[in-house]
């Protein structure tokens, strides 16, 4: 896994991190891990939210930054789970380009239920050597916000 | 200020770093009082998690002084003493609401890595890996306590530290298995382990009305710690077929809950421990769930099967038709701490919960990684290294 990998870059740890949401193990795996690229990249990406859903009614201004190439949708949720906020493009998208997008949701969700997206740097660590596996790490942790299966 | 670094696996060192700041308006500064190990350390000391950057400062488990307050902290002071649950939790997604706080959607901010290795990530955790946020740990005279009003515990005065302190943690997280695994008054329950988590779900097992509780380990010392402080029975698994033992304990229904506290580095004396640990090498499989297999074995049929024992990501050779065809229930948790540290508190301010014999070893921070060391090889009867900045 990470930590035995030799040699690479923190790029690479993105990447790595990229593919860990492909691993097809049998049985293992998500819906959009069997999609080809295109159909993927056409997925609504949808947090839940729990508020209201008129409190979605302006968009939460890291979506809002994203401006007209991305359509959203927001839908109450069944039961007692608030607001589904979906998004996707609606033209072609790169991987960066969803990167973002994930981003944006997570933010958005984040500023609606707690009023502040989380800060995590300056933090406290010791000394932090210029290995291949610190970089393939730090490429991983750079990248974990744009990342994942939503 | 001096904090325990993690440096590489099975490398430890006390070194100097920046102090913490105030980075969002729910935080609060604490300036460390008690921290202790817990056995998820131990396995990311030796890299079965491995989401750890040389340099990180460790420690999950704590209790502290408030130093510092944010401005949207409403429930805090300075110079309040409190006991933090060790998961981040923002108290206003709806996984809070429903009080399955370490499941929070806003307290990991690097959600990436987990979603892609079970689907959806957990919230975050003080000083535990990157996987969980990478947030810098409480081995450190200073920590940053995030969403405090949610997380932290004012302690009753006539608490003491070395008993407060466990409320963090491994007195959350045996609460969790107990009340999340259905322990009801007249039970029998068996708990996997007895460390600290394992010793304490069953005292708390015991409090909550369980009739009979077995607890299941082969060193002598914390069986003898099990037997005096929570009136268990108790199993050396070294020298004993456990389940058997249970069935003829039992009437031969085998107990009605059943609590894994050992995790995903589990010992097993046959066989079956060799296959384990050299796939787990290997990286065919990324835990040893010796103790999991053996619970689901020797619970009685439609009991409850609970795992508070950490583990990564995938195990083998796992009785799924036991679970399927004797109707068990599975299930697991990391610990949800707002949710039970208030009662603990309260138990533990009636004399009803102490803790003080866990805390085997208290020394300096200076000392940590021999307290770690102590802690790894169980040496010296340690049950917890507490460190004292
Ligand atoms: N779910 C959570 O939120 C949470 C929180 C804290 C700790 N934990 C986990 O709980 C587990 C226990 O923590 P701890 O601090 O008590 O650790 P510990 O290392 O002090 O105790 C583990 C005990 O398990 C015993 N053991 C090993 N193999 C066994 C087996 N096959 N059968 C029975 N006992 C066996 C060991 O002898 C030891 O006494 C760890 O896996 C830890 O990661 C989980
Ligand atoms: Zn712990
Ligand atoms: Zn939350």
């Amino acid at each position: 896994m990470i930590g035995r990998a030799a040699g690479l870059t923190s790029n690479a740890g993105a990447a790595l991190l990229g593919r860990l949401q492909h691993v097809r193990l049998p049985g293992v795996g998500t819906a959009s891990a069997k999609d080809d690229p295109a159909t993927a990249a056409r997925r609504w990406r949808a947090v839940t939210v729990l508020a209201e859903p008129d409190r979605l009614a302006d968009l939460p201004s890291p979506l809002a930054a994203l401006g007209d190439r991305v359509e959203t949708r927001v839908t109450p949720a069944p039961g007692d789970k608030g607001t589904e906020l979906a998004a996707r493009f609606r033209g072609p998208a790169t991987d960066d380009d969803i990167g973002r997008l994930r981003q944006a949701l997570r933010e958005a969700k984040q500023l609606v239920e707690v009023g502040e997206v989380l800060r995590m740097d300056p933090r406290p660590h010791g000394e932090r050597p210029d290995t291949p596996g610190g970089r393939l790490l730090d490429g991983a942790v750079a990248a974990s916000r744009r990342e994942g299966l939503l | 200020m001096r904090a325990l670094t993690w440096t590489g696996v099975n490398r430890l060192s006390v070194e100097d770093v920046p102090e913490p700041q105030l980075l969002n308006d729910h935080d609060v500064i604490l300036r460390v009082t008690r921290t202790t190990t817990c056995g998820s350390d131990l396995h990311l000391l030796s890299g079965y998690i491995p989401f750890m950057r040389a340099g990180d400062v460790i420690g999950h488990e704590f209790m502290g002084e408030v130093v510092e307050v944010g401005s949207g902290v409403r429930h805090r002071r300075v110079g309040d003493r409190v006991v933090v649950a060790s998961f981040v939790s923002c108290g206003n997604c709806w996984y809070c609401r429903h009080e399955l706080y370490s499941l929070c959607d806003n307290s990991n901010p690097n959600p990436g890595i987990t979603e892609g290795l079970w689907g959806q990530s957990i919230g975050g955790c003080v000083g535990y890996s990157h996987a969980v946020g990478g947030y810098a740990g409480s081995h450190a005279e200073y920590v940053r306590v995030p969403f405090a009003d949610v997380g932290s515990f004012v302690v009753p005065d006539g608490v003491p530290d070395d008993r407060a302190l466990f409320a963090s943690d491994a007195a959350s997280t045996a609460f969790t298995g107990v009340d999340l695994g259905g322990v009801q008054p007249g039970d029998t329950v068996a708990v996997w382990g007895a460390g600290a988590v394992g010793q304490m779900v069953a005292r708390i097992s015991a409090l909550v009305g369980a009739e009979r509780v077995f607890v299941v380990d082969r060193l002598p010392e914390r069986l003898e710690q099990a037997r005096t402080h929570a009136g268990a029975e108790t199993i050396d698994y070294s020298t004993t077929d456990v389940a058997a033992e249970l069935r003829e304990r039992t009437g031969g229904r085998g107990p009605d809950v059943c609590i894994e506290a050992v995790g995903m580095e589990a010992h097993s004396p046959g066989p079956q421990g060799v296959y384990d640990q050299v796939k787990q090498q290997l990286r065919l499989q990324t835990d040893r769930p010796t103790a999991v297999r053996e619970a689901v074995m020797a619970c009685r049929k439609s009991g409850s099967v609970f795992t508070l024992g950490v583990f990564a990501a995938m195990v083998d050779k796992f009785p799924l038709g036991a679970v399927m065809n004797k109707g068990l229930t599975l299930r697991g948790a990391q610990v949800h701490g707002p949710r039970y540290i208030p009662r603990l508190l309260e138990w533990m301010e009636r004399g009803e919960l102490v803790t003080e014999h866990l805390a085997t070893h208290v020394m300096p921070l200076e000392d940590a990684p021999r307290g770690y060391e102590l802690f790894k090889e169980k040496q010296d009867g340690c049950v917890r290294a507490v460190f004292v900045p």
